[in-house]
């Protein structure tokens, strides 16, 4: 998956980083007990592949992936902090 | 002889509208520029919403800047509107398709007046010309249906819902769905689905502007609002005192993170004239939510005051824009729908990302 951001900057994502990066409750957990990406070890080959993508209002995207995992909402912002271009970790590292 | 046309445009193309910051022209808003050889100019000069508040200026400038060219004998300027759908967008939307802009009201407190802004808001379009639509979302307290005198049930078509139309309003609450004193016992997921029911199964047809009556907070209707549709903005009511100006803050804050652009905040109850003494006293205090705008940076959209014709008239079933248009409430409320309006036209040029399966 490839963003354009409208400052000009490019972010390119990978389907296997997008889904351990999945937000949900389900994947990470609430209330202090820990999710099931922190549980598992390997994810099943069509919970690593996007079906669909689509705009959730004007704030986040809704990635659903084939074995119909589509729970994450992914805000633009957190989009744009798993940006791990060169630039982007260059500045992660000088923070 | 009369001018070139390009002569006219020229000077047309000096007025700079406020709210879009760019010239009339180059904006689109001059149509059919016709010049005479015996130099008569005349054209339709189309606004972003009836309810421009610079309307009169505008027809006074353009009317003004062309009639100084040398060789024009007449100047006729035809004054419309086309209100543009919010945001730039490939497709129509699927949800919501033939509405252009989606107004949301909303507040932190409960009892702050949000119903009665959101209805009298309506009427003002609705006055200005536009084609509006009321959406009641509080599913709890319905208020839309008592303020507007309208307590019938909707009839079905083919499977959708007619909206009930009152005051030239296109109307949908629960209130109507479930009229009575029966009330609405539900969870927070149901109440998400049921706003969105109201959205989907509804037959809104060519709507120039949906407004939004949200319930008070920051919950489960405000959330599925802001996921559901693009809404085009929000604009927060509060009343002037600290305790309801530090929640609608809260409410403000809510929607920015949901990328919900912030049309500014209204103070309602800001003042109330003694009938006896004439005297202005100021019960909940008065500016609170100016200041507070300005430290937010969001526009600040007008101060309604307390008064007791617009109770009497929301309970009568006649906003008071309609049944009072000269009281200082109704005044008060046709200003702050006309700065509504102008925020709301800024977002026709904003584009939504734009998403590509491939």
């Amino acid at each position: 998956m490839v963003i354009a951001w409208e400052d000009g900057h490019r972010s390119t994502y990978s389907a296997e980083g997008l889904r351990w990066a999945c937000p949900c409750a389900e994947c990470r957990g609430e209330a202090g007990i820990p999710g099931r990406l922190a549980r598992v070890k390997h994810l099943d080959p069509k919970e690593l592949r996007v079906q669909d993508v689509t705009l959730v209002g004007q704030y986040a995207l809704q990635v659903a992936f084939e074995s119909g995992h589509a729970t994450g909402l992914y805000t633009f912002v957190l989009l744009r902090a798993l940006c791990d271009c060169a630039e982007c970790q260059a500045r992660k590292a000088a923070k | 002889m009369g001018p070139t046309p390009q002569q006219v445009l020229d000077v047309l193309a000096t007025i700079q509208d406020p709210d879009l910051g760019r010239d009339v022209v180059s904006l689109g808003m001059i149509k059919e520029l016709d010049v005479s050889p015996q130099g008569k100019v005349s054209f339709t000069f189309e606004l972003t919403t009836p309810a421009c508040p610079v309307r009169d200026r505008f027809k006074t400038q353009a009317q003004d800047l062309v009639g100084d060219i040398p060789g024009v004998s007449e100047v006729e300027v035809r004054m419309t509107a086309n209100v543009r759908p919010a945001f730039m967008r490939p497709k129509p939307s699927e949800i919501l398709p033939g509405v252009k802009q989606t107004i949301a009201i909303a507040s932190g407190k409960g009892g702050v007046g949000k119903s009665t802004v959101a209805v009298n808001i309506a009427a003002a379009l609705r006055k200005a010309g536009a084609e509006v639509g009321l959406l009641d979302a509080d599913i709890y307290g319905p208020s839309v249906p008592a303020m507007t005198g309208s307590r019938s049930v909707p009839e079905q078509v083919n499977g959708r819902l007619k909206p009930i139309e009152a005051h030239g309003l296109k109307l949908m609450s629960f209130g109507h769905i479930y009229p009575g004193e029966q009330p609405t016992i539900y969870r927070g997921p149901m109440v998400g689905k049921a706003i969105e029911a109201m959205m989907v199964q509804v037959d809104w047809g060519r709507l120039d502007y949906l407004v939004i009556d949200l319930p008070p907070g920051t919950g489960d209707a405000s959330l599925t609002l802001a996921q559901a549709v693009p809404l085009t903005g929000v604009a927060i009511v509060c009343t002037p005192q600290d305790v309801a100006t530090d929640i609608a803050v809260k409410a403000l804050q809510m929607f920015r993170k949901l990328n919900v652009t912030p049309l500014g905040l209204i103070e309602n109850m800001s003042w109330y004239v003694c009938p006896s003494c004439g005297h202005r006293h100021e019960i909940f205090s008065h500016g609170g939510a100016e200041a507070a705008a300005q430290r937010l940076g969001v526009p600040f959209l007008g101060a309604i005051p307390l008064e007791e014709s617009i109770r009497e008239d929301a309970d009568k079933g006649t906003p008071v824009v309609i049944s009072r248009p000269d009281s200082a409430g109704a005044r008060a409320f046709m200003e702050i729908a006309s700065q509504v309006a102008a925020r709301t036209s800024i977002q026709s040029f904003r584009q939504l990302p734009v998403i590509n399966v491939r």
